[in-house]
């Protein structure tokens, strides 16, 4: 039988800064997704249990950012409690989340470009160089997108209308902290 | 050693009911926690107390959700949940995911709420178990064929109503036999459309009789008691305006037999905990004329000891009429306030330590019946404007006091009347020696009670305890006693 599906609903933060991803019914939550990770309306964020059925919780429209908070594992959450806080600024590119995993569990409606290879991801050419793409840059065919390290040696990525990517695409947040080893097929940039 | 009651229950409503059964709970050192909807959720009888958001307002999403509620017991880690009345009170799907779920349902097991929503086959659990039913098909109706039979034997006028029918739906009137067919086609469709089920089935209808109601409680032991009748009669629209026990038009006799009756038919069916005995007290062979109320009034002596009147109507043909059960409330009632002042118990406490596994707190000898109670249901409504519900804010709030009155509410001031449930926004409840003196001293406490911001019904009660009607108790289920208010002499 196929879990229910069930959209989270999305309050703003008291003090307006963040987005607040709330539960829609009772039960206990379990997240899919952790701190630096990217929320688009349509993903999956996670599993609320319900008297032993499990329903899966998806972003609602408005929900998008990345997140700052996620509910402890299991927690008892009730209508309207906190599931995750989101930075609808997309604020990876500052740092505080390099620790970040690199992987986004679903994708579910939004356009990611991927990883073509498993490897290290730098996301400039040297430390002192600005970065190849940030939230904002405009992409088309053969922009550089990162460097894979992949055996000690650096692959230069690219950008190429493929997959059923656009021609052109805006990068609206960049999925991975520079360095982070990813594997193939991980999203690395949420495009728009 | 008697069973240790719970630690936490989950109050699964809101307003009035749920700050009473917490009333009870705070009585007994439990832990209230209140599931409450969005709507309430800042309400002021939930300050300080421990909440469970289930939804949003909109009750199919917060309160009518039995998986919600259960899941909210379960989370909090509340051993025991109390329905209240209304919302999913005789659910029975909500009993019985409470007992797969480990959490105790303060109620009758599921099967006896079954049987008893089912209208047919609880009329036979009860005829069987002694209580007279009113006259009717033997079951559900066969087919059209089979409804012009059985109308015919029954006698004109007659009812048609769903099986698994409630709040006035499915029900049609069929005053000949050209009016059968009709009726009945369309009280199968309404109780297709309101209850997903087509089946009908006919009862004589009573016109002109009187809501009696009897107040029973059992534990799981087999044993089961009652706390004496509530007359209802005054209704609008099947619901219910003033309450009092006990009721001016029963007999000494008449409200023994019933009273006992029901309490055997109650521990015959294995209920557990408060539950009610609707019952409709016809007006036997009386024509409906204003002699035969004019009569009964004058003879309505409550509890007085039987006098020319109420020796008349003993035997087999009692002009008084006959009490015959129509349904079972399978919860407590809204009105139990009536039955507490007139016993000095508390309902709530039994219903708790019942559903723990106690015994009955009281053998029927010990539950003595004194003086007379009234309880006035006060909602936010307009009377002078065909009553229409009237959401807003509660600006000033002053609530009668004293001696023998009780203000069962969760209303303070600065509350808001939320548009999604019920307008009742307060219970008061008069207790003294004589239904003279309850009157009057309703009377007072509603000229007391000060509230502003939402019209009230208080105008409309203290109609009804000014009229005539009402303090000689002429009056049936087909009209309020002084209301709406005549014109006097002009």
């Amino acid at each position: 039988m196929k879990a229910r599906e069930i959209a989270a609903v999305v309050r703003e933060s008291d003090d307006g800064g963040a987005v607040h991803v709330t539960s829609p019914e009772v039960g206990f939550f379990r997240a899919h997704v952790a701190v630096g990770d990217l929320v688009r309306p349509g993903l999956l964020v996670g599993e609320l249990e319900t008297l032993g059925l499990i329903s899966r919780v998806v972003a609602p429209p408005g929900a998008r950012g990345v997140v700052t908070a996620v509910a402890a594992p299991g927690a008892a959450v009730d209508f309207g409690a906190l599931l995750l806080a989101l930075d609808p600024n997309g604020a990876l590119a500052a740092g505080e989340a390099a620790a970040a995993p690199a992987h986004v569990a679903d994708t579910a409606g939004g356009l990611v470009f991927r990883a073509p290879t498993s490897g290290r991801f730098y996301v400039r050419a040297s430390p002192d160089k600005p970065a190849f793409v940030e939230t904002g840059s405009e992409l088309a065919a053969g922009t550089t997108i990162c460097l894979l390290e992949v055996m000690k040696t650096f692959n230069r990525v690219t950008y190429a209308a493929t997959g059923g990517l656009p021609e052109r695409a805006r990068v609206v947040a960049v999925l991975v902290a520079d360095g982070a080893d990813v594997s193939a097929g991980d999203a690395l940039l949420a495009l728009a | 050693m008697a069973p240790p009651l719970f630690h936490r229950i989950l109050i699964a409503n809101r307003g009035e009911v749920a700050v009473r059964v917490a009333r009870g709970c705070d009585a007994l050192g439990i832990t209230p926690v209140f599931a409450a909807s969005e709507a309430d959720r800042d309400a002021a009888y939930l300050q300080g107390r421990e909440v469970v958001v289930l939804g949003p307002g909109r009750a199919a999403l917060s309160y009518l959700d039995p998986m919600r509620v259960v899941q909210a017991a379960v989370q909090t880690r509340c051993s025991a949940l109390h329905p209240g009345w209304g919302f999913l009170s005789e659910n029975p799907l909500l009993a019985t995911l409470c007992a797969q779920h480990g959490v105790t349902f303060i109620g009758p097991p599921p099967h006896v709420t079954a049987l008893m929503s089912s209208k047919t086959k609880a009329k036979a659990a009860m005829r069987a178990a002694g209580l007279a039913v009113i006259p009717g098909s033997d079951g559900v109706l066969a087919d059209a064929a089979d409804a012009r039979r059985v109308a015919a034997e029954v006698g004109f006028p007659v009812l048609f109503k769903a099986e698994n029918g409630g709040g006035g739906r499915g029900m049609r009137v069929a005053r000949s036999a050209a009016e059968v067919d009709t009726a009945y086609a369309e009280a199968q469709a309404e109780a297709r459309a309101a209850f997903g089920g087509d089946r009908v089935y006919l009862e004589k209808l009573i016109e002109g009789g009187r809501h009696v109601e009897i107040q029973i409680f059992g534990d799981k032991y087999g044993h089961a008691v009652h706390l004496g009748e509530r007359d209802c009669t005054v209704q609008r629209n099947h619901q219910k305006l003033v309450e009092e026990s006990p009721s001016p038009a029963l007999s000494p006799e008449q409200r023994a037999a019933a009273c006992e009756a029901a309490a055997r038919a109650a521990a015959k069916i294995g209920y557990v905990g408060a539950g009610t005995m609707e019952m409709l007290l016809d007006r036997g062979d009386a024509p409906a004329g204003s002699g035969a109320a004019g009569r009964r009034g004058s003879i309505d002596r409550g509890d007085a000891p039987a006098g020319s009147g109420a020796a008349g109507r003993r035997g087999s043909i009692d002009p008084g009429g006959t009490l015959r059960f129509m349904e079972m409330n399978c919860r407590l009632q809204v009105e139990h306030t009536v039955s507490e002042a007139r016993s000095g118990k508390d309902l709530v406490q039994a219903q708790i330590a019942v559903a723990a596994g106690r015994p009955l707190p009281w053998t029927q000898a010990e539950l003595v019946l004194a003086g007379h109670a009234l309880e006035c249901r006060i909602n936010a409504e307009d009377p002078a404007a065909g009553f229409a519900p009237a959401p807003g804010t509660i600006t000033a709030w002053t609530p009668p006091t004293g001696d023998g009155v009780r203000v069962d509410t969760h209303v303070t001031a600065g509350y808001v009347v939320p548009p999604f449930y019920d307008s009742l926004i307060a219970k008061v409840i008069t207790y003294a020696d004589t239904r003279a003196a309850a009157i009057a001293k309703m009377i007072a406490a509603l000229e007391a009670f000060g509230v502003a911001g939402v019209p009230t019904t208080i105008p409309m009660h203290l109609a009804i305890l000014r009229s005539p009607a009402f303090q000689t108790g002429a009056y049936d289920t087909r009209a309020i006693p002084g209301w709406p208010p005549q014109p006097r002499f002009v």
